[in-house]
């Protein structure tokens, strides 16, 4: 499905910032794999997922999905393939437009863009339905725009918007981190409901360990740019959190010194 | 104040200058960016107009030819901005710079009188009924059209990409559009209009001149903010509406403050002015509010304390 064959990208080369964000990196995802990714901050693993959407271009190294590499393809002809969720609310969402505007504009993710009028009633029913399945009455607020939302409401929209048209990629980049508790765990349930119901293939950046756990079928943890831990089946679920901790100071060589993380695991 | 003949005007005036409003709203509202080349772009169409028109060029394609080239401008400025990572300011700048030259070499002179000669009016004004009022109906057709035709296209696939370029690009691109040829489009459009609008004025003052488009973007977006502070934003449509009232009231006001004896070299100053006074002002509406709830709590406290007494 996706093979992420030696990726190699050094930022800031030959100043004294310079940072390798991805180290001779390999990664193979079956289809329907629902991958979760750990590790402490600057390890990698937003690059990872820039250098899959098409962000920068790698230094070295090829992406493929399904057969077709798209090492060289710009961000927006990536988009085919590849749908996206941020951690931030607000930049998933168009705020000055409608809900059914931005539903519409999602639906048609990576094909052209026509002069064809873009709304009509079909596509609004459809839009009814799709957004009674979050519960949070959307359904009834097509036209209203984006900005006057809160944001859980806007990041719930975001992923409906990312799977309306189905991706052979769902990357989530820590998408419940910007939001409370409550609503955190709204649209990680309604993310595994969507990732499930359609087999997708996701990746799934988070910080918090027990999610990292429970949530898909495979988690790997990253460190300097590299995958120093991969685990699936039994070992996973034999996994704990003190463990994970454990394996990642041997693994690494450090010790955790990342008070998120380690929040992150005690909660 | 204003005499009928003036005010019918001030009226096709602002009819006229509100397709070159159409325009700055596109970049301006639709884009997110404000774009300088439209001061040569205006120009650019009267001066292509009038050109072709004095060499005996049938008008009507003469103003078509005119939206033509200036979306060709409009696409340079796109291009330095997206391809060549130009700040928008500085490209618009460029395109402005180049175009003063450009349309000094169109017309050969710096200007060109179009007096006795056949233009869009007097082909419309010489229709039967037409005599007496033909190039207000002739502006007002205009502004309907264009105003309908952008109306359409914001709703169309490509229009609404369009409009999310301008709002979040980040996003818009993720969902598979390619942002800078949206930004190309909207500045041709943009600029396009412009040129249409400076072939229409061109034609109606019967001369073009090379420095007729100076200070064309700062009334252009005075008119986009008069518009959309008297009659508000709430939806397209409604913009639309808003920015077309706002080129014909900035007119109004220019006709007006000039029947009181201002002298015309003061405009500049007085647009700077309303512009200064519309970005300001909801700033200022606000802190007034706050300003007089707080007046009135202590006399609401005065009167209280005074009734206890």
């Amino acid at each position: 499905m996706l093979k992420v064959q030696t990726l190699t990208k050094v930022f800031n080369k030959g100043t004294i910032n310079e940072k390798k964000a991805l180290d001779n990196l390999s990664l193979e995802l079956a289809p329907g794999d629902f991958v979760t990714v750990i590790g402490s901050n600057g390890a990698g693993k937003s690059s990872l997922m820039n250098a899959i959407a098409g962000v920068f271009l790698p230094d070295s190294g090829e992406i493929i999905i399904d057969g077709v590499n798209i090492t060289k393809w710009p961000s927006h002809k990536r988009a085919e393939l590849v749908s996206r969720v941020f951690q931030d609310p607000l930049s998933g969402t168009a705020a000055s437009m409608t809900i059914e505007e931005n539903l519409i504009m999602a639906i048609r993710r990576g094909q052209s863009r026509r002069l064809r009028w873009a709304l009509n009633n079909k596509n609004r029913d459809y839009f009814r339905r799709e957004l009674a399945r979050l519960g949070l009455g959307l359904e009834g607020r097509l036209t209203t725009k984006v900005k006057l939302l809160s944001g859980g409401q806007r990041q719930a929209l975001t992923l409906l918007m990312a799977t309306l048209q189905e991706p052979k990629l769902l990357l989530l980049d820590e998408h419940t981190a910007a939001l409370d508790p409550k609503t955190a765990e709204v649209v990680l349930e309604l993310t595994c409901e969507v990732a499930n119901k359609s087999k997708l293939t996701t990746l799934m950046i988070t910080h918090n360990l027990e999610q990292a756990l429970t949530v898909g079928n495979r988690t790997i943890m990253m460190h300097e740019g590299r995958i120093i831990l991969d685990i699936r089946g039994a070992e996973r679920s034999n996994m704990t959190i003190s463990r994970l901790l454990d394996m990642f100071e041997k693994a690494s060589g450090v010790h955790i010194n990342n008070d998120r993380m380690i929040l992150a695991g005690t909660r | 104040m204003l005499s009928l003949k003036l005010a019918v005007g001030t009226l096709e005036l602002g009819l006229m200058y509100s397709i070159m409003v159409l325009g700055v709203y596109l970049t301006f509202r639709i884009l997110n960016y404000a774009d300088l080349s439209v001061d040569g772009s205006f120009t650019l169409g009267a001066a292509t107009a009038a050109t072709l028109i004095y060499q005996g060029f049938n008008p009507w394609l003469a103003s078509a030819t005119a939206f033509i080239v200036g979306c060709v401008a409009g696409m340079f400025t796109g291009v330095f901005h997206t391809k060549f990572k130009i700040t928008a300011l500085l490209s618009g700048i460029l395109t402005m710079t180049a175009l003063w030259s450009v349309n000094l070499r169109i017309m050969g002179k710096a200007n060109i009188s179009l007096l006795k000669i056949r233009t869009i009016f007097t082909d419309f004004t010489g229709l039967p009924g037409m005599e007496q009022y033909g190039a207000l109906v002739l502006s007002i057709i205009t502004v309907v059209i264009i105003g309908i035709l952008i109306y359409l296209f914001l709703n169309t696939e490509l229009g609404l990409a369009l409009r999310a370029t301008g709002d979040n690009e980040i996003m818009i691109r993720s969902l598979g559009v390619n942002t800078d040829l949206m930004k190309v489009l909207g500045l041709a459009l943009s600029n396009g209009l412009v040129a249409f609008a400076g072939s229409y004025i061109a034609q109606y003052q019967q001369f073009a001149d090379a420095s007729m488009g100076v200070g064309m973007i700062v009334a252009g977006l005075a008119s986009v903010i008069i518009g959309e502070v008297l009659i508000g934003t709430s939806s397209i449509g409604r913009t639309i509406i808003a920015v077309i009232c706002g080129g014909v009231i900035y007119r109004a006001i220019i006709a007006i403050v000039l029947q009181l004896g201002l002298e015309p070299t003061d405009l500049r100053l007085l647009t700077a002015l309303i512009v200064l006074i519309a970005l300001v002002a909801p700033n200022i509406s606000s802190k007034l509010v706050a300003f007089k709830g707080a007046i009135t709590r202590k006399e609401d406290q005065y009167a209280k304390s005074t009734n206890s007494n």
